[in-house]
């Protein structure tokens, strides 16, 4: 037993005391097999998962290696039944194998015959299998790829796919490293996604993700289908894909509601994607309507459901998925898991921050005290509309004004959820604002103007949640959000981390109702960024208000 | 002990088993007692009862227990042999080796010696059955087995299937000429036992099994194999186990505390108590049934008579304890136990449940402690379950049920493994030393010290890096929860929890202070906020306890009342003008009233509300389960005793004046008088007649049946029936 930095609990989850002198080594020592659940300030939590076993076992970290590290560095003496427990996990991975049959096609192999007549007498994986080959082997139809290994992996015998990928149409790009480098945890991040053939990379907001793929993009070195979230971000992703690359403007093409193009590179918009004809997706063709080498879907967490079926039958690209957050809200994580690949990058946000390459934030609970006549009005709403009545309340919209008053020198973002809420605080403040319903271009424009600092305060709804690059940015305020979504207010924090000219930080306000169903959906709202390192601060409205 | 040197009895005929124990030395007799404690449990009067005793079917069934298989198999062959046997016969059937154990058999009076030859009490060959090993019935005739050779080959087939037993076998007709079955018959190879049955002879089951009677012999006890293992490794994961298991029994216990469970009716824990503790504990269902199981055998947890299950004082002293004292405390009696928590839940036995009273099982000590002085013989290896198994089975053949040696010793194993007396399937220095008896198990030293602090996160989350004191522990899980366990705990701070601890009468200044005293960190704004907002909100609303209540519109009544001295001991409160409440229950509030002069008159109303939760304990003592279990070994002083009280009750017997009635016990009485049957010898017999008056017969004994003794009586020279329960006592004449 030695005095070391990790505690191995008996629910599988590791506390790594960072404190501790050996812990930045331990760190990298538990982070290939172990996942990061949370990074708070004086313990980070990792979670050995059966996925995450198997993933290490995938990149060739064997079970003697894993109960060596965690006996290495663990306090205290950890329990022979986990041990055994992971080696027995460890050793279900690879037991079967989907490879590359030269007469068969794809055939699913186990040299473990047993194994094998169980997954085959399951009833979720039979039909996805053909003829028996021989008593080891069994052939799978090639568009059964993605759900087979999704099957098995419930089943808990994950197949290695030794079936390998297809490279896809070359095409040459190269990155235009030119008065700027990759950053080194972003070389880590697309190697790391290369080594692992597919998979997501979690880097914070404003943390250069972007780049990330356009450096997974060169490694490929094919045609490349992009999925984002939206026209503005797709545009921008054209941008940057033109100043860091050799590509150029005719290689790019943008597959939106406004344009049909479809180039070597292609931005695609999930949007555009699921709009159905009659009943049909008439757009996912798309996928197959090229020898796509690479597809990267950015902002992963909120792919959409048909865009995951999909996903499912294309098993033989490479997916690199991209987000800040890989918490969704409908906890189709393991689908991510096993339709876009497993996690291949993680980095506590706070690390990147301390390397200067997002702005540090400093966010800022304001509790809103309701005046008597809105307590009553909130106390007798009906419970539908409790959490409407208490986010829009006119104290609420007073504090913004307050606030926005106090910060008129910087550039401020104030984003709410209820357009009648914003519409207002917009008017007062004589500040443009962009909805669901403005224009593409109308955006691009006000974007383009806050960007130069034209704009100094904009409102904004849920639409600049995610994927908006406004570097100058540097003061958010919330006045309401989607209930106790935790992405999102991971997400809205993100928006103003780009590292400001001024090296300057980043405060974001979130606006609280005291006493109301509010404050418990903020708090929930907050447990990712908590979990990540942040630490808000309470005040009181009283304090911004002016007397 | 020797075989020789035993002096025959006088009469020339052979001794009986209480005459042969009359014989032996007092070391003897010591040796004897030392192996089968039951005899001198009480101590007998006399030989004569002692040997009744060793042969009653209890007291035997306890002897053949303690033989291993190897001796076991010694003392089959001795009852395959005719009385008398020698030890060359023996030999010629089984092995030189066997001569050690026909002395060791002897010891334990299961065959006794007439000098130059061994005989079998005739209540262990009952015991053993008519056909011993497979081994038919002797052979009335002579049988040249020579002609074995010859026999037609439907003949041979026959033979060969009841060679190894049973040594019986159907057939359509004997009668039928010609057959196979026929040409045995008329050979002798084959004994007609009815018109469709014929058994193998004896000596022909011998002679086929190539004149052995077993098909193998195992002399040797089974080795224990297994993987070796790295001392480090068996250290660390034994007190892994060990730490943990004394947080299963205070975190179970504590538990069980806040929110008792209620025993099933017919007794025990049910089953979705014991689901509910799993989780609790993050375990699995065996493995809660183990520590409920475990808390209970040390009183730690106690059946109240309303069925509620609560930890009971002892526990507060256990809590107390070093470690090291905890787990001695828990390993020694679960070493001793009778009960077995394996059995709860299995699928084919659903209804036997944790903390019920069907858990004993008789043998279930003496199997643990097979199991773990195996271990203790083996250690530096993980043994392989089957190898300690067949070892065990070895030592401990039990006629009666293998099957479930087999799953004790399973269940010893992983019982072993929770503990920690093995750490990854090897012997831990731990276990060793506290199987060795050895004072100090140098578990205190090794088990992480406790901590006191603890570090307060952004995220509303605290840790303990490390087993907390108690006093943190306990002050902590009042107001957060628990999320995570192991070496460290993780507790999670939500509204619920701030309130629990508000419940529990901590104010929240007192919550703040505290974490500020034991958090390592700076408690986070938002916590202090999230206590402060639960604390403005905590108790506007006011839930109290009283019985009864004061009700009178008259506030000058009430205020007599509060003032009357007589009725002070009631301590009324009061809570409003018109309205007092007080603790008593109604009727006697009122009878006090009527005594003190008022003239109160029920209201229909509710009664009192449940007050909030405290820990509760069991007023009842603790009451631990009784411990069936084996005989311990007597002490020397023991022996001594019972050896000089069986030599007085004999010396009171020798002084009886000669020619006096024969008295012996039943079991003799039956022993000689099968010994002499229609050998034409003649015996003399006390025999009550139907007034109680014993009067001396000289008979000679023909036959037995039906618990009547036909023979021929000397005095009226006529066969007589004698009914055998009437017999006072045999000797020789």
């Amino acid at each position: 037993m030695t005095q070391g930095p990790l505690i191995v609990q008996s629910d599988k989850t590791l506390l790594l005391d960072i404190d501790h002198p050996l812990s930045a080594e331990c760190r990298q020592a538990i982070a290939p097999f172990a996942e990061l659940e949370k990074s708070p300030e004086h313990i980070h939590t990792y979670r050995l998962t059966s996925l995450g076993l198997w993933n290490a076992r995938a990149s060739g970290h064997d079970a003697e290696q894993i109960i060596d590290t965690l006996l290495k560095y663990s306090r205290y003496a950890i329990a022979h039944a986990l041990l055994l427990d992971i080696a027995e996990v460890m050793g279900r991975y690879g037991r079967l194998r989907i490879e590359s049959h030269p007469v068969h096609g794809l055939v699913l192999i186990s040299t473990d015959v047993a194994v094998l007549t169980e997954v085959m007498r399951a009833k979720k994986v039979a039909p996805l299998l053909g003829s028996k080959v021989d008593d080891e082997t069994v052939t799978v139809h090639p568009s059964q790829r993605g759900h087979l290994k999704q099957a098995l992996l419930r089943l808990g015998w994950p197949a290695e796919d030794f079936a390998g990928y297809v490279d896809g149409q070359a095409h040459a790009i190269s990155l235009n490293e030119d008065g700027w480098k990759l950053r080194e945890y972003q070389r880590l991040a697309a190697e790391g996604f290369w080594h692992g053939g597919s998979g997501v990379v979690v880097l914070p907001c404003g943390a250069g993700k972007t780049l990330v793929g356009v450096a997974a993009m060169a490694h490929a070195q094919a045609t490349t289908l992009i999925l984002v979230t939206n026209t503005v971000a797709a545009r921008q992703w054209r941008y940057e894909l033109i100043k860091r690359t050799s590509l150029n403007e005719d290689e790019i093409g943008e597959y939106s509601g406004a344009k049909k193009e479809i180039r070597p590179v292609t931005i695609a918009t999930y949007q555009v994607m699921t709009t159905r004809k009659k009943g049909v997706y008439a757009h996912l063709d798309l996928f197959d309507s090229h020898d796509w080498g690479l597809i990267i879907y950015d902002e992963v967490h909120l792919l959409p459901a048909p865009i995951f079926r999909f996903t499912a039958d294309i098993q033989s690209r490479r997916r690199l998925g991209l987000t800040a957050t890989l918490v969704r809200e409908d906890g189709m994580e393991g689908e991510v898991f096993s339709l876009i690949g497993p996690k291949r990058f993680d980095i506590p946000w706070k690390e990147i921050e301390a390397q200067g390459y997002i702005a540090p934030a400093d966010c800022v609970e304001v509790r809103v005290t309701l005046t008597d006549h809105e307590r009553l009005t909130y106390a007798t709403a009906e419970q539908e509309d409790k959490y409407r009545t208490c986010s829009t309340t006119a104290t609420k919209k007073n504090v913004v004004l307050a606030l926005a008053k106090q910060h008129e020198d910087d550039q401020v973002l104030i984003i709410g959820q209820y357009i009648s809420q914003i519409d207002e605080i917009a008017a007062e403040l004589a500040v443009p604002i962009i909805k669901g319903d403005t224009p593409v271009r109308e955006r691009e424009e006000l974007y383009a103007k806050f960007r130069i600092g034209e704009i100094k305060c904009l409102v904004v709804s849920k639409v600049a949640n995610f994927s908006i690059d406004l570097p100058e940015a540097s003061i958010a305020i919330q006045v309401s959000g989607t209930f106790g979504s935790r992405q999102e207010e991971a997400q809205r924090l993100g928006r103003i981390l780009r590292p400001k000219s001024d090296g300057g930080g980043a405060r974001f306000y979130s606006l609280v109702a005291r006493d109301t169903i509010d404050q418990d959906f903020a708090q929930n709202r907050q447990r990712f960024l908590t979990e990540q390192g942040y630490s808000y601060r309470i005040i009181d409205a009283d304090e911004v208000l002016p007397r | 002990m020797s075989l020789t040197g035993v002096v025959n009895s006088s009469s020339g005929l052979s001794p009986t088993f209480a005459a042969e124990l009359r014989q032996r030395s007092d070391e003897d007799l010591e040796k004897l007692f030392e192996l089968r404690p039951d005899l001198i449990t009480p101590i007998p009067a006399d030989i004569s009862a002692l040997a009744a005793r060793a042969s009653s079917a209890p007291s035997l069934l306890r002897a053949l227990e303690t033989l291993n298989q190897w001796q076991f198999q010694v003392l089959e062959v001795c009852a395959v042999l005719r009385d008398p046997f020698t030890i060359r016969q023996v030999v010629a059937l089984s092995d030189r080796a066997s001569q050690e154990v026909i002395l060791h058999l002897r010891s334990l009076a299961l065959i006794y010696s007439d000098g130059a030859s061994l005989r079998l009490p005739r209540a262990v060959r009952d015991l053993l059955g008519n056909e011993p090993v497979g081994l038919g019935p002797e052979s009335p005739t002579e049988i040249d087995l020579k002609l074995i050779d010859k026999a037609p080959a439907g003949a041979k087939a026959v033979l060969e299937k009841l060679t190894w037993g049973p040594p019986r076998g159907q057939v359509g007709d004997i009668r039928k000429k010609g057959t196979p079955i026929n040409w045995l018959l008329d050979n002798n190879f084959l004994i007609p036992m009815d018109t469709s049955t014929v058994a193998l002879p004896r000596e022909v089951g011998i002679y086929l099994r190539g004149n052995k009677v077993h098909s193998e012999l195992v002399p040797i006890e089974p080795r224990v194999t297994g993987v070796t293992t790295k001392d480090s490794d068996t250290q660390r994961a034994a007190l892994a186990s060990i730490s943990n298991t004394l947080r299963w029994v205070a975190e179970l216990l504590n538990f069980w505390s806040e929110e008792s469970p209620s025993a099933r009716q017919s007794g025990g824990l049910g089953v979705r108590d014991l689901k509910k503790a799993a989780d609790h504990l993050g375990v699995e269902e065996s493995c809660a049934a183990f520590v409920s199981e475990l808390s209970y055998l040390s009183g730690l947890l106690g059946l109240e008579a309303d069925g509620q299950i609560i930890p009971t004082t002892l526990f507060d002293l256990w809590q107390n304890k070093e470690p090291e004292a905890q787990w001695s405390e828990l390993v020694s009696l679960w070493r001793a136990t009778s009960r077995v928590a394996g059995l709860v839940g299995r699928s084919e036995s659903r209804n036997l449940t944790a903390l019920s009273s069907e858990l004993d099982r008789s043998n279930a000590s003496l199997i643990r402690n097979l199991t773990l002085d195996l271990l203790l013989a083996n250690p530096g290896i993980s043994a392989s379950l089957e190898s300690v198994k067949a070892a065990v089975l070895w030592r401990y053949p039990h006629r009666r049920g293998p099957l479930i040696t087999a799953q004790l010793v399973e269940w010893t194993l992983r019982e072993a493994e929770w503990l920690g007396i093995t750490g990854g399937g090897a012997l831990s220095p731990y276990g060793r030393s506290f199987l060795e008896d050895e004072e100090s198990l140098g578990i205190n030293g090794a088990l992480p010290k406790p901590v006191e602090h603890i570090m307060v996160q952004a995220d509303n989350t605290a840790i303990a890096p490390g087993p907390l004191t108690i006093e943190v522990a306990r002050m902590l899980s009042t107001f957060a929860d628990i999320e995570s366990r192991g070496g460290a705990t993780v507790y999670r701070f939500s509204e619920s929890s701030i309130r629990r601890g508000l419940d529990h009468g901590h104010s929240g200044e007192e919550i703040r202070a505290f974490l500020n005293r034991v958090s390592k960190s700076v408690i986070p704004q938002p916590l202090e906020y999230l206590i402060s907002d639960v604390a403005k909100k905590h108790g506007r609303l006011r839930v109290g306890y009283a019985n009864t209540y004061l009700r009178c519109e008259d506030q000058g009544l009430i205020a007599a009342l509060t003032a009357d001295k007589k009725l002070s001991h009631l301590s009324f409160r009061q809570i409003a003008p018109e309205i007092l409440i007080c603790d008593s229950d109604s009727g006697e509030l009122m009878e006090e009233l009527r005594g003190a002069g008022y003239f109160p008159a029920g209201e229909n109303a509710k009664g009192g509300v449940i007050n909030m939760p405290v820990a509760n304990r069991s007023t009842s003592r603790a009451k631990p389960p009784r411990v069936i279990g084996e005989l311990s070994k007597p002490s020397s002083a023991i022996l001594s005793v019972a050896i000089r009280t069986l030599r007085t009750g004999e010396r009171a017997a020798e002084k009886r004046p000669a020619g006096q009635m024969p008295r012996s016990t039943a079991n003799e009485t039956m022993d000689l008088l099968n010994e002499y049957l229609g050998k034409g010898v003649s015996l003399r017999i006390g025999y009550a007649d139907t007034n109680g008056g014993v009067s001396l017969r000289i008979i000679d004994p023909l036959s037995i049946s039906l618990g009547t003794l036909v023979a021929r009586d000397h005095a009226t020279n006529a066969m007589t029936p004698f009914k055998i329960s009437r017999i006072t006592g045999v000797t020789t004449a």
